[in-house]
């Protein structure tokens, strides 16, 4: 497959936060269009690897190409980013911190501005609510503030560093009801996650730990991959960490 | 100008106005500290009037450095820098919207501390009242970038507030708002020519009680000019991508 169509393409990719390895020759291709877990426990290198692809950090090592081009700042308007934490500002109204990010990302007609963020304010469900400052929003609600800021413009990329944390059952459902929604216009999503249950909803995976990717395909391959029949995606996970200290052993 | 400088400081505002309780404080406290100064010193002997220039240049450095300080240290903190990072902006857009943006209530800040100095205190003065404002809006350029600029060593407010003794108060001390800087010892004397605040008060003082003009003070101004420079030269260096945090 040409570099052009993958949306990223990591390759032997390391990265040090002083002597702590957080990367570690990782390599990787995402293509075009799909959606793509990234799973992995706490402190696996999920967020460090988004924040390299966002641009925010410089791979010490390798090579990282975001939709063809090499990371550098060129790209920022055509990706989305949702951070692990909230990041809004919380004196702000639902609209006024959408229409931010929206002036920021190059939406500079104001009719135009204004339609898109009462387009992405309707997709959230939060119309009713779009004159109350961010402090007056429970948690799921916040979080559904921070996503409309990373798709409010139109992005063809999609980064979300745990999106689902904190998140009601029947909350991440509604997520990944955008999350399907945004995939089928063509938009490539990656996401960070440690739970199974977002897993499940990816077109492909990447299991990550300690810097390295131990495993990648399309879930139910991956779940094959173990040789039993009923194996769920958690024992694939711990099916790969195993076969991978069984071959450094 | 950089291309988001505006919306960012048009985000500031907004931000302040929506939060009435900080905008009341950003107006009010100002008339507090200087009634309670002024309250608290002799009126017939005439210190006021000598003190006042002096206390002018060190409110509008310490509340131009508070309030960006915190402010900056919030957008660390709550994610909103690192986002913003993400984003197509520039580290001039936001050095330029943050300066932008606060610059408005500093100066709000400094103007009722002059008008209400003036004006509510009678505090006499002999130079022209636009060449006081212009000495404190060149101090509040430096204070605003000094504040971005400490935030990014602190991690959190507790930290922040703890710097003020330490950028602050030597500054207050050797700047000549206490006693002359002329009858301090050489090495005192030394450092005093490397601290802005100590131009501040000189070039206030040679307007507000010896009647000089701008052109006067010009080396005052220069010295304080090239501090307003430098440090928002220093701070958009210092926002670098990977240090948000």
């Amino acid at each position: 497959m040409a570099v052009k169509e993958f949306a990223i393409d990591v390759n032997n990719a390391s990265f040090f936060y002083g002597k702590l390895k957080a990367l570690d020759n990782l390599s990787l291709q995402v293509p075009r269009g799909i959606s793509f877990g990234l799973l992995g426990p706490n402190g696996a290198g999920k967020t460090t690897l988004i924040r390299i692809l966002v641009g925010l950090l410089k791979p010490s090592s390798g090579t990282v190409s975001v939709l063809g081009q090499i990371t550098d700042r060129r790209n920022a308007s055509q990706i989305g980013y949702m951070p692990q934490q909230q990041s809004l500002y919380t004196e702000l109204s639902v609209t006024q911190n959408i229409d931010f990010f929206a002036k920021i990302y190059g939406i500079k007609d104001k009719t135009v501005r204004q339609k898109k963020v009462n387009e992405t304010i309707k997709l959230i469900e939060l119309w009713e609510r779009r004159n109350d400052g961010i402090s007056k929003l429970s948690g799921g609600m916040k979080q559904r503030v921070s996503l409309a800021c990373a798709i409010v413009h139109n992005p063809p990329l999609l980064l979300l560093d745990e999106p689902t944390v904190g998140l009601d059952p029947e909350l991440r459902a509604n997520f990944w009801d955008h999350f399907t929604g945004l995939n089928k216009q063509g938009i490539t999503i990656i996401i960070s996650s440690h739970t199974m249950d977002d897993a499940a909803h990816c077109d492909r995976l990447a299991f990550i730990r300690n810097g390295r990717v131990i495993a990648s395909g399309a879930p139910n391959e991956l779940t094959q991959s173990t040789g039993q029949g009923d194996a769920t995606l958690e024992d694939a996970f711990l099916y790969c960490v195993r076969l991978g200290e069984t071959k450094n052993a | 100008m950089p291309e988001h400088s505006f919306t960012i400081a048009n985000r500031i505002i907004n931000q302040i106005i929506r939060d009435r309780r900080t905008l009341a404080l950003i107006l009010i406290v100002p008339i507090v500290v200087m009634t309670l100064i002024w309250l608290s010193f002799p009126k017939e002997l005439g210190t006021l009037d000598y003190i006042a220039p002096a206390l002018l240049a060190t409110l509008a450095l310490f509340f131009g450095f508070l309030l960006t300080g915190i402010s900056f240290l919030r957008e660390r903190s709550q994610g909103t820098l690192e986002r913003l990072m993400a984003s197509p902006v520039t580290r001039a857009d936001i050095v330029i919207g943050y300066l932008l943006g606060f610059f408005l209530f500093a100066l709000m800040q400094s103007l009722i501390i002059v008008l209400f100095t003036v004006y509510a205190l009678n505090i006499h003065y002999t130079g022209a009242l636009w060449q006081i404002f212009v000495l404190q809006l060149v101090i509040l350029v430096g204070a605003i970038n000094l504040g971005i600029f400490i935030s990014a060593f602190a991690r959190n407010e507790f930290q922040m507030v703890q710097f003020i003794p330490l950028i602050i108060l030597p500054q207050v001390f050797l700047c000549g708002l206490l006693w002359p800087v002329e009858q301090m010892n050489t090495v005192l004397q030394w450092i005093a020519k490397f601290l802005p605040l100590t131009y501040a008060v000189d070039g206030l003082r040679g307007i507000m009680v010896n009647g000089k003009s701008l052109a006067e003070v010009a080396g005052d101004l220069a010295a304080l000019a090239g501090f307003a420079v430098a440090m928002s030269i220093i701070t958009a260096l210092s926002l670098r991508r990977g240090n948000t945090a």
